[in-house]
C-alpha cells in the first residue's frame, strides 16, 4: 500500500486558516465518507487538532488518488480554495508519513514540546475513522504502532515531564508549600487580563475563600464573573480592605499595574504575629514588581515574581529539548521496523491474491480440458489437447501482465514494467527481444518465455533487489 | 550478653542501609531510573526485616525472657526496627515522597552505634524493679518518635532551602509539601513527648525509691540537665502550631537539635561511673536516667 499524508499544521499556518480547516465531528465523518466513496480500496484517517489538521490516507499502489488529487478533496472537505491549501500543505509520503505520524503521536510536532493531549487526540481520530470503515489492515498496524510507541517514548524518556505555563508553574510551587487547599484563602490583587489566567488556575485548586482586591471594585467583580466565582466562596473587594485579606491569606496573586510597590517588608512585617506564622506564598507577576523583595526574606513567606516562573518553565522546555534526541532514535527504529511491516503484509496479500486468480484461471482452463478429453479418441490427439491447454493456460496467465507493455505508455512506466518483469522472471538482456515479440504479439500461442532446449544456458533466476522491491510495491 | 552473631548481622545490616542510604541520595542529587528506586526500598525493606528478625532472636535465643530489652544494642535495635518499619509504612501511605531518603542516614547511624553497642561497649542492663522497664520503653520509644521528628526536620529545611533557591522540581522526584512535613514533625514530637515525660516519671520514681549512680546531687548532673533540655525543647516544638516564632523552619532545627541533645544524654549517661568493679565491664543501664545500682 502507498502512505500519503497532506498536514497543515501550526508550522505552516496561521490559526486563520487552522480555524477554517478545523473539521467538526460531522464534517469529519462526511470527509472521510467521501473519501471512502471516491477511493473506495483506500484507508482514510483525518486528525484534528487546534494546531493541525492531517488527511492520511493509504491506497493500493498505482491506483489513484495522487497527491494533488488528495489536496483537492480535503479543500473541498474543509471549504477552502484549492490554491489556498497548496500554499500551506505539507506532503509526504510512505515512510515520511509514518515518520511524522509518530512524531505526531510523542509531541515532537506539537507547539509545546511533548504535549500530552496530542497521543489521546491521534488514539480519538484512529477510532472515529475506524468507526466508519476507514482503517484497514495498513492503518490498524500504524496507528496502534504509533499509539503503543508514543507512550512507550513518553515513559522512558519523560519528554512530557515538566510544566510549561507559568499558571501551572505557580500551581506546582503552591502544592510544595501547601498539602491541601480547602481551608485556605487566595488573594488575588489587580484585575487585568494577567490575573485571569493565572486565576483560574488557582481556582482549580479548590481554595476556601477566593478574594479579588482591586482599586475598582466595578472590574474586580467582571472579573469574579468572568471566573464563574461561587459568592459564598470569595467574591469582589475593595482596595482598603487589603491589610485585612494579607492576614487572611495563604496565597497572594498581584498583577497591579501600580509603578510602586503595594507590599512593603515594612507593611508586612507588622501582620505576621497576627499571622501566627503561618506560610505565605505570594506570586508577584506584575512588572513593575508588586511585592518589594524584600518580603521574601521574611520568616514564612515564600516570594515568586514573574521571572522566577518562567525561568521553570525554560528549564522544563531545556529538559524537553534534550530528550529530544532519545525520542528521535527511538522512533527511528520503530518506524523502519513498522515499514517493513506494513510491506510483508502487503506482499503477503498480494501473493494470496495473485495464487487465488491463477488458481480460478488454472480451474477454468481444467474444466474446459476435460470436456475435450472424454471425446478424445486417440494418443495423438490427447497430446494436441495437452498442447492446446498450456499455451491457453500460458497465454490467459500472461495476457494481462503483457497488456500493461503497451508502447503507448510513458516510457518510465514502461521502462519499470520491463525492468520489474526481467527481475520477477529472471530474464537476462539477450532475451528482451524474444519479449517485444512476445509484446508485439501476445496473442500468440508459442510460448515464448519458455526457453527451448538446444538453448546453450538457462536464464538464472535472481533476487530482485530491495530499492527494485519497494518500486514494484509502490 | 555478648555475642557475635549479633555483631555480624549487626554490620550486614548497616552496610545494607549504608547501600540505600548511597542509592536514595543519587535518586534525590540527580533523575534516575525507577530501578533505582526498587533498589533502594528493596534493600531497605531487607534492613527492616533483618532489624525485626534479630531483634526476636535476641528476645527468643539469646536472653530467653520476657524482657527483650536487655542492652544498649537490644535498645539500638529495637529503635532501628520500628523506626525502619515506621518510614516504610508512612512512605506507603503516600504524600510523604523523599521521607525515605532522609531517614536512611539516621537508621545507619542508629545500626553502626548497634554494632558498637553489641561489640565494643557492650552491658547489660540490670532491672530489678517495673520502673526500670517503664523508663527504658519510654525513653527508646520516645525516641524513636523523636528520631521520626529530626528527619521530617531535616526534610523540611531541604524542601524549604529549594523553596526560597526557587529550584525547579524534577518532575521525577517530588517532595513532600512543606505543609504535610510540618504536621509529622509536631505529631512525631508530640506522641514523643508523651513517651518521653512517662521515661521521666518512671526515673523520678526510682530515685525517690533509694540511692542512685547518679548520687545525691542527681538533680543538677549532666545527665538530667540534658535530659530535662530535650523534654523542654520538645516541649516547645510540639506547640509549634500554636506560637508565631516557633513554626516552620526553627520547628525543624528545633526537632533535630533536640535528638542531638537526647543522644548527648545517652552519651552523657553511658559515661557515668559504676559504683562496682563488675559494674565497670558491664555498665549499667547507660541510657536509663536513673538505673538504679544493685549494690
Amino acid at each position: 500500500m502507498h502512505i500519503m499524508l497532506l498536514s497543515v499544521s501550526h508550522r505552516t499556518a496561521g490559526v486563520a486558516l487552522r480555524e477554517q480547516l478545523a473539521l467538526s465531528e460531522e464534517r469529519l465523518t462526511s470527509a472521510i465518507n467521501r473519501l471512502r466513496e471516491r477511493y473506495p480500496h483506500a484507508e482514510a484517517v483525518v486528525l484534528c487538532t487546534c494546531n493541525r489538521t492531517e488527511l492520511y490516507l493509504a491506497r493500493p499502489p498505482l491506483e489513484s488518488p495522487t497527491l494533488d488529487e488528495l489536496q483537492d478533496d480535503l479543500a473541498v472537505c474543509c471549504g477552502v480554495a484549492p490554491e489556498t491549501l497548496a500554499n500551506v500543505v505539507a506532503k509526504l509520503e510512505n515512510q515520511d508519513a509514518v515518520a511524522h505520524l509518530f512524531r505526531v503521536a510523542t509531541g515532537l510536532e506539537s507547539m509545546v514540546l511533548g504535549e500530552p493531549h496530542v497521543l489521546g487526540q491521534v488514539k480519538r481520530a484512529y477510532e472515529a475513522a475506524d468507526k466508519l470503515g476507514g482503517v484497514g489492515a495498513v492503518f490498524h498496524r500504524v496507528f496502534q504502532q504509533a499509539i503503543s510507541v508514543a507512550k512507550q517514548v513518553r515513559n522512558t524518556t519523560g519528554i512530557d515531564k515538566g510544566r510549561v505555563s507559568v499558571g501551572s508553574v505557580a500551581v506546582d510551587f503552591a502544592r510544595r508549600i501547601f498539602d491541601h487547599f480547602d481551608d485556605k484563602t487566595v488573594v488575588g490583587i489587580g484585575a487585568g487580563e494577567l490575573a485571569k489566567p493565572m486565576l483560574q488556575y488557582l481556582k482549580r485548586l479548590q481554595p476556601a475563600k477566593l478574594w479579588l482586591v482591586n482599586r475598582s471594585v466595578d472590574r474586580a467583580g467582571k472579573l469574579v464573573s468572568a471566573l464563574q466565582l461561587d459568592p459564598a466562596n470569595g467574591g469582589a473587594r475593595p482596595f482598603d480592605d487589603l491589610q485585612t485579606l494579607l492576614v487572611e491569606a495563604d496565597i497572594v496573586l498581584t498583577s497591579t499595574g501600580a509603578e510602586r510597590p503595594i507590599i512593603t517588608a515594612a507593611d508586612f512585617k507588622p501582620l505576621l504575629r497576627k499571622r501566627r506564622g503561618r506560610p505565605l506564598f505570594v506570586v508577584d507577576i506584575a512588572v513593575p514588581r508588586d511585592v518589594e523583595p524584600a518580603v521574601g526574606d521574611l520568616n514564612n513567606v515564600y516570594l515568586y515574581n514573574i521571572d522566577d516562573l518562567q525561568r521553570v518553565v525554560e528549564t522544563t522546555h531545556d529538559r524537553r529539548g534534550e530528550q529530544v534526541q532519545a525520542c528521535e532514535a527511538q522512533l527511528a527504529e520503530t518506524v523502519a521496523a513498522c515499514i517493513s511491516q506494513v510491506q510483508q503484509q502487503d506482499i503477503g496479500q498480494l501473493i494470496r491474491s495473485l495464487r487465488r486468480q491463477l488458481h480460478s484461471l488454472g480451474q477454468a482452463e481444467m474444466q474446459r480440458t476435460a470436456r475435450k478429453l472424454a471425446a478424445c479418441q486417440d494418443s495423438q490427439q490427447l497430446e494436441r489437447l495437452l498442447e492446446e491447454h498450456t499455451q491457453r493456460l500460458i497465454n490467459k496467465v500472461l495476457h494481462l501482465p503483457l497488456s500493461q507493455l503497451d508502447h503507448s505508455q510513458q516510457d518510465a512506466t514502461l521502462g519499470f514494467y520491463a525492468a520489474a518483469l526481467r527481475s520477477l522472471f529472471g530474464l537476462e538482456e539477450d532475451d528482451q527481444h524474444e519479449s517485444d515479440d512476445v509484446v508485439a504479439d501476445n496473442s500468440d500461442d508459442t510460448d515464448h518465455t519458455q526457453p527451448q532446449a538446444d538453448e546453450p544456458t538457462r536464464p538464472t533466476i535472481k533476487k530482485s533487489t530491495p530499492p527494485q522491491r519497494r518500486r514494484a510495491i509502490g | 550478653m555478648r555475642d557475635p552473631s549479633t555483631t555480624i548481622s549487626l554490620i550486614v545490616l548497616t552496610a545494607l542501609s549504608l547501600g540505600a542510604c548511597v542509592l536514595a541520595l543519587i535518586r534525590l542529587m540527580k533523575p534516575a531510573s525507577a530501578n533505582t528506586r526498587r533498589y533502594v526500598y528493596s534493600l531497605l525493606g531487607s534492613c527492616t526485616l533483618g532489624c525485626i528478625g534479630l531483634f526476636a532472636y535476641r528476645a527468643v535465643v539469646v536472653h530467653r525472657g520476657w524482657q527483650p530489652l536487655q542492652s544498649h544494642a537490644d535498645g539500638l535495635l529495637l529503635i532501628a526496627s520500628l523506626f525502619a518499619v515506621a518510614v516504610l509504612f508512612l512512605q506507603s501511605r503516600g504524600g510523604l515522597d523523599g521521607l525515605v531518603t532522609f531517614a536512611l542516614p539516621l537508621l545507619t547511624l542508629i545500626l553502626a552505634w548497634a554494632v558498637c553497642a553489641s561489640a565494643w561497649t557492650f552491658h547489660l542492663f540490670q532491672i530489678d524493679s517495673v520502673w526500670q522497664s517503664v523508663h527504658l520503653a519510654g525513653v527508646y520509644l520516645g525516641t524513636l518518635l523523636f528520631s521520626i521528628a529530626a528527619i521530617a526536620g531535616g526534610m523540611y529545611l531541604f524542601a524549604r532551602y529549594r523553596l526560597r533557591h526557587r529550584v525547579s522540581p524534577d518532575p521525577s522526584e517530588r517532595l513532600a509539601s512543606l505543609e504535610t512535613i510540618e504536621r509529622l514533625i509536631v505529631a512525631a514530637s508530640a506522641v514523643g513527648f508523651s513517651l518521653l515525660t512517662v521515661g521521666l516519671a518512671a526515673s523520678l520514681v526510682i530515685v525517690a525509691s533509694g540511692p542512685t549512680r547518679l548520687g545525691t546531687g542527681w538533680w543538677y548532673s549532666p545527665k538530667v540537665i540534658t535530659a530535662i533540655a530535650v523534654w523542654l525543647i520538645y516541649a516547645l516544638v510540639m506547640n509549634a502550631r500554636y506560637t508565631t516564632k516557633f513554626r516552620g523552619a526553627r520547628a525543624a532545627w528545633l526537632s533535630i537539635i533536640a535528638l542531638v541533645l537526647l543522644m548527648a544524654t545517652f552519651g552523657i549517661a553511658h559515661m557515668l561511673p559504676s559504683t562496682s568493679d563488675t559494674d565497670t565491664a558491664a555498665t549499667p543501664p547507660a541510657d536509663t536516667l536513673n538505673a538504679k545500682e544493685a549494690h
